[in-house]
């Protein structure tokens, strides 16, 4: 599958495993993909995050919105909706957390690894499956940093729920990258 | 609120998908929570015997899956 990444891509690839490194993380997950994403400029990904209003400048409050949701334990609003459904209230349960434990204490462990290459989570691996399967129901013969953000969007948590708080949404994606026409193609 | 939109909204809460997400929301907070008590329990000096005892799992369970925080 990787021979048929872009340079682009696989650039973005390297980032995410720079940004999970960066974060002491122990696994390359979707938010490191998004990071790397956010750093391009000039690729076909960031042209079409620049059509949708995120130019390079405005992309911190992606940045940040991504630290707000590992604040939370990684849990993205709709989890945090399901939990309210139950009579959890999960800002609740951060702040009496950070109250005894320290801010940022149920933002996920970083596992301290050390050195050596992180493996992607489950979730990253899924991604770059997806990715593949989108550039070929475009039919498109490489897969490029745009069909990474496409993937992005198509999978629930909390990366596509904050890009689509920012306009980003696989539809409006699809729509300045294809064109009217192919909105609709399955991802 | 009128008696059909009460209606309707009950039969949604009917859906298993939302009480499903529920649980796995509740899981998810649950293994941070975890995470957040046996680290602080750790810094105490807690045995990892004492951090099993509490939670209820054996010792092996809990030393597998945080001994390397």
């Amino acid at each position: 599958m990787f021979e048929r990444f872009t340079k682009d891509a696989r650039a973005v690839v390297e980032g995410a495993v720079g940004h999970a490194e960066q974060a002491g993380a122990g696994q390359v997950e979707e938010s490191h993909v998004l990071l790397a994403l956010l750093d391009r400029e000039g690729t076909r990904g960031s042209f079409a995050l620049a059509a949708l209003g995120l130019t390079p400048p405005r992309r911190q409050t992606v940045v940040r919105a991504l630290d707000e949701a590992r604040r939370r334990g990684g849990l993205s609003r709709a989890d945090a909706d399901a939990l309210s459904d139950l009579g959890i209230d999960l800002s609740a349960v951060v702040s009496r957390i950070e109250e005894t434990h320290g801010e940022g204490a149920l933002a996920p462990a970083a596992k301290s690894g050390g050195w050596g290459r992180r493996p992607f989570s489950r979730g990253a691996k899924a991604l770059l499956s997806q990715s593949l399967r989108t550039a070929v129901a475009h039919r498109d013969r490489h897969i490029g940093d745009e069909h990474l953000l496409l993937a992005l969007t198509a999978r629930p948590g909390t990366p596509a729920e904050v890009l689509a708080d920012h306009g980003v949404t696989y539809d409006s994606l699809a729509k300045v990258l294809y064109g009217d026409g192919e909105a609709r193609a399955a991802g | 609120m009128t008696e059909a939109t009460d209606l309707a909204e009950r039969a949604g809460d009917r859906d298993p998908r939302i009480g499903l997400r529920a649980v796995a929301a509740l899981r998810r907070l649950l293994e941070q929570l975890e995470a957040v008590q046996v680290r602080s329990a750790r810094n105490q000096g807690w045995s990892w015997q004492e951090i099993a005892a509490e939670l209820g799992v054996s010792r092996q369970a809990v030393h597998k899956k945080h001994g390397r925080q």
